[in-house]
């Protein structure tokens, strides 16, 4: 380890102050904050339409700002037009020229002032070797395959030595099989450079493999920024526990507090979870989140542990797991995720009663919180984790 | 009577007869379609002044008496300096106006595309009339520049219409890739733009070409005594009945064979099909 | 007192700067060059065209005026010596006559393309079809001239043939001169009859055709109800085209063709040949002005008949 280093301040290579952005009324961004640090693999989530393309076009400089700032290496580049920043992207589409073979794609940011041609070669030479193209550089881009298509994307790129590369779902367009092994690919390249990547996808299985800190982002707004694990495990927000993973949402008003637990009366059962650092007040709504990975069907629980009686309504086999799907008394839906085909009765059969259970521990506490902005809105209303 | 059996195809087995009469009708109407083109070949080789069947012996006698005479030839080549430059005029003015529209959102931009469609729209012996009275106010009527420059407003439609369809085959991220990749406007309607464009380009230019090559009235209007080819062939028709235009003719369709397997090459891949960039 | 109209709002963020940063020089010249361009070759020679309707012919010399003699001089003869008004009827009778021939002949032509012909014949087909429109017009009509004299080829080869009876006087009749515009007009409508057609959804027909409709019905029903569109555009552009051109009329018609109206020539024809005998720019600029304003006339009230079919078929 650089004992250095580990003093030092992180860098930051880029940072986003308050960056927002509307198209007549609609808002694409609300003042969004972020910072990616040197060297550091972030990774963009959300919906279709959740603003995460335009925020990294707008980092791009290929579309502008209503208001905010850009800070690029510490220097402000909010005002440079698009082709004097040193950030570059990486497309969907590939967005190759398909009149220039791959060699001159590749070096196509290269010759575009004054050039050595010998050195762009030898440049070239190098990075088409770092991405395995060394044997296509003469081929059509039409010949290529998605896959080889996607590193000459990459190797255009890199080649220039951007300050960050920017990558707009870049694998999306490949098939499954291909996206995975890209996956790894390019995570071992963004350490073995030892640059900055921000990566828009709307995969979590893609975020959450590459990314060293993934912001989830809802109606232009960043709902969490984290480590994966963090996001996975703690959900912030109702958004995220239900667009991450397979979470089950109780909501319940809590009913009291001991021993740093709370109990929450629920629509089927009370339940129990870790209070945390500033409780929620007794009377209060809440909801409740616990993974589907976390709940145990046996029995008899162990002691203290959340119990919840439910009806196996149908499952789904999905190679390495199972995922169980359970109604509760009041209609509610339950999923339980096994890692083995569920073996206390065998089979286990539609329609039959079972006892779940799980620890207060896992059980992530969320609370109403109105949103700045959509106050006014009726029935909108987003939670906001508390405790860690 | 409705058939039991509906074949996946609805125009397949039992329509024998439709099929027949559709074919024959095919027939027929090609027939008449190369008609005209067939006489003007097989009579430029015909002995008689008066083409008649049966026929009266084969000759050369009709192109000799072309490049003897010399005023077709004149107008020919005329033609020929005149319909490429009003060409080219075009395809600039077009690929200007169609990036134009393409790339960019302005205040008139529908008013715009209309004015630079319009003349197609106005029957060219109206244009004509004009093009003559504000050209002889100006002095720049009766000469080839003077035919240059009004078939350039006629024909830069056509020529921006095929553009305009490649350049919207373009995807956008194309553009801003090479902005991206640090390219200015210019460098990037350079290097990637136009290089994309260029099939369009060539193919509006064709398309151009041809419309000049073949236009009378607005010709016979301006060009004075700086004949274009169909305007000498129309005096040329007018005054007698002479088998030369024949041979004019099948010269001209032999130069058009050539531009046509162009447009076989550039303009059907664009107008007919999805035609595929080659980078998605 | 606080001045109302000092902006309230900072001024934040970056304006579009940022992502069209040397697009306005770009911008200024492709619109610019071609709207000036424009302005200066098409729409300022039609505007002069307006003017010089009014202007006069004096000593051979055109004289600025403000003078309605031209239109006067029009209105004197438009049932006498030059009988505009039946050299209008004439161009009307044909050109809307070989509008609607035009297409009839056209449209099956089209549909034989699509329907009958297997798919992969469909590009050498319509290359076969637009290859007349790469040969001369002018060019073309002289060869349907040596086709359709009296004793040309069509009517030698009867004879030779042995049906003299057979024998036609088509030259110099309005039908020749209709023939030379369909000839002319047949693979623009081709093209542009096609792209409706072939657009046609084909499972929409089999549809039809799997409840139970004939291919009359499936014809009746489906295809030509979708072809509407295509079938008025193509008409109306024949119509215009047919309206404005001098050539068929002269070399085909003669001049002064024979209709059903008469041996009277077409409104362009006479408007080409009074500038060719007088060339009195002004008069003919003000012919020109009529011939606009029946186009428009003709276009407006095509554009009421479409509309009226159009609320009869809904």
């Amino acid at each position: 380890m650089n004992v250095i280093s580990d003093i030092a301040a992180p860098q930051v290579d880029l940072e986003l102050r308050g960056i927002a952005k509307n198209f007549g009324d609609f808002v694409a961004l609300e003042h969004v904050d972020l910072s990616i640090e040197r060297g550091e693999f972030v990774a963009i989530m959300g919906p279709s339409g959740c603003g995460k393309t335009t925020l990294l076009r707008i980092v791009a400089g290929l579309e502008s700002m209503s208001s905010g700032q850009l800070l690029l290496r510490g220097q402000d580049i909010s005002a440079l037009p698009v082709h004097k920043r040193s950030t570059r992207l990486v497309w969907q589409n590939f967005a190759l020229f398909p009149h220039l073979n791959v060699r001159q794609n590749i070096a196509f940011g290269l010759t575009l002032g004054r050039h050595d041609k010998a050195a762009v070669k030898a440049k070239v030479d190098e990075i088409a070797e770092l991405v395995q193209l060394g044997q296509f550089l003469d081929r059509r881009v039409s010949q290529l395959s998605g896959g080889q298509k996607q590193r000459v994307g990459i190797a255009r790129a890199l080649v220039t030595e951007p300050e960050i590369l920017l990558l707009d779902e870049p694998l999306s367009a490949l098939d499954a099989h291909l996206r995975i092994r890209m996956q790894s690919e390019m995570k071992r390249l963004q350490q073995r450079l030892g640059l900055s990547f921000l990566y828009v996808t709307h995969n979590q299985s893609e975020a959450f493999s590459m990314a060293d800190r993934v912001v989830v982002m809802n109606k232009g707004r960043i709902e969490q920024y984290g480590p994966p694990e963090e996001i996975y495990t703690r959900p912030r927000t109702h958004f995220v526990a239900e667009f991450v993973g397979s979470n089950n949402i109780f909501d319940g008003k809590v009913v009291d507090m001991q021993d740093g637990l709370i109990r929450v009366q629920c629509a089927d059962a009370i339940i129990s979870a870790a209070a945390g650092e500033r409780p929620p007040g007794k009377g209060s709504t809440v909801s409740l989140v616990v993974q589907a990975d976390k709940v145990r069907s046996s029995p008899i629980g162990m002691p203290g542990e959340n119990m919840l009686g439910a009806v196996l309504s149908g499952r789904e086999f999905t190679g390495s797991q199972v995922i169980y799907y359970l109604e509760t008394a009041s209609g509610g839906e339950v999923k339980m995720v096994a890692q083995e085909p569920f073996s206390q009765t065998g089979r286990a059969a539609i329609n039959m009663a079972m006892q779940l259970y799980w620890s207060p521990a896992d059980t992530v506490v969320l609370r109403p919180n109105i949103v700045p902005g959509v106050e006014n809105m009726p029935g909108r209303h987003s939670y906001v984790a508390l405790g860690t | 009577m409705a058939s039991a059996i509906h074949p996946s195809d609805p125009l397949a087995a039992d329509g024998r007869g439709w099929r027949l009469a559709g074919r024959l009708y095919m027939a027929v109407g090609y027939f008449f379609l190369v008609l005209p083109i067939a006489t003007m070949i097989v009579f430029s080789f015909q002995k008689g002044q008066f083409a008649s069947i049966p026929g009266q012996g084969w000759t050369f006698q009709w192109y000799g008496k072309l490049f003897d005479d010399g005023t077709l030839l004149a107008a020919l080549l005329n033609s020929l300096i005149v319909s490429p430059l009003a060409a080219t005029g075009a395809c600039v003015l077009g690929f200007l106006a169609a990036y134009s529209i393409h790339r960019f959102r302005f205040w008139g931009r529908g008013a715009f595309s209309v004015l630079l469609v319009l003349p197609v729209l106005i029957p060219p012996l109206i244009l004509g009339v004009a093009f003559l009275g504000l050209l002889s106010r100006i002095g720049l009527q009766g000469q080839l520049s003077s035919v240059i420059l009004t078939h350039m407003v006629v024909i830069t439609a056509p020529a921006m219409a095929v553009i305009q369809l490649r350049l919207g085959q373009m995807p956008s991220s194309l553009e801003e890739a090479a902005w991206d990749l640090g390219a200015t406007q210019f460098q990037t309607l350079y290097k990637v733009v136009l290089p994309f464009a260029l099939p369009g380009i060539a193919g509006g230019w064709l398309l151009a070409f041809t419309f000049s090559f073949d236009e009378f009235i607005i010709a016979w209007f301006v060009s004075g005594f700086e004949q274009t080819l169909p305007v000498a062939v129309y005096a040329y028709i007018v005054g007698s009945v002479d088998p030369s235009l024949n041979a004019v003719g099948s010269i001209v369709f032999a130069l058009s064979m050539l531009s046509l397997i162009g447009v076989e090459l550039l303009l059907f891949p664009i107008l007919l099909s999805q035609y595929r960039s080659g980078d998605d | 007192m606080v001045a109302a109209d000092v902006p309230q709002s900072i001024p934040t963020g970056v304006p579009e700067a940022a992502a069209t940063a040397g697009l306005n020089s770009l911008k200024a010249v492709g619109i610019g060059v071609p709207l000036l361009y424009s302005l200066t070759f098409f729409a300022a020679p039609l505007v002069f065209l307006v003017v010089l309707g009014f202007w006069l012919v004096e000593d051979f010399q055109v004289v600025p005026a403000l003078s309605l003699d031209n239109y006067l001089d029009i209105a004197e003869h438009m049932f006498a010596k030059s009988n505009y008004a039946l050299a209008i009827a004439q161009s009307l009778w044909v050109a809307l006559t070989t509008a609607f021939f035009a297409v009839l002949v056209c449209y099956p032509m089209v549909l034989a393309i699509v329907y009958v012909a297997p798919r992969s014949r469909h590009r050498l087909l319509l290359m076969l079809a637009v290859a007349p429109f790469w040969s001369s017009y002018v060019l073309r009509l002289f060869s349907w001239q040596i086709l359709l004299a009296n004793k040309g080829i069509v009517n030698s080869g009867l004879a030779w043939a042995g049906f003299e009876n057979l024998q036609f006087k088509l030259l110099y009749t309005q039908i020749a001169t209709r023939i030379g515009l369909i000839h002319y007009l047949a693979p623009i409508l081709i093209v542009v009859l096609y792209v409706t057609v072939a657009n046609i959804d084909r499972h929409l027909i089999q549809a039809a055709r799997d409840l139970g409709a004939t291919r009359w019905q499936a014809f009746r029903r489906v295809i030509l109800p979708m072809s509407r569109t295509g079938l008025l555009v193509s008409t109306s552009f024949a119509a215009i085209v047919s309206f404005g051109d001098v050539l068929s009329g002269a070399l085909l018609g003669g001049g002064a063709g024979a209709s059903v109206l008469g041996s009277v020539p077409l409104f362009s024809n006479m408007i080409m040949s009074e500038y060719a005998s007088s060339t009195n720019l002004p008069r003919t600029a003000a012919l020109a002005m009529i011939l606009v304003l029946v186009m428009v006339l003709m276009l407006a009230g095509g554009a009421a008949l479409a509309e009226r079919t159009k609320v009869d078929a809904g």
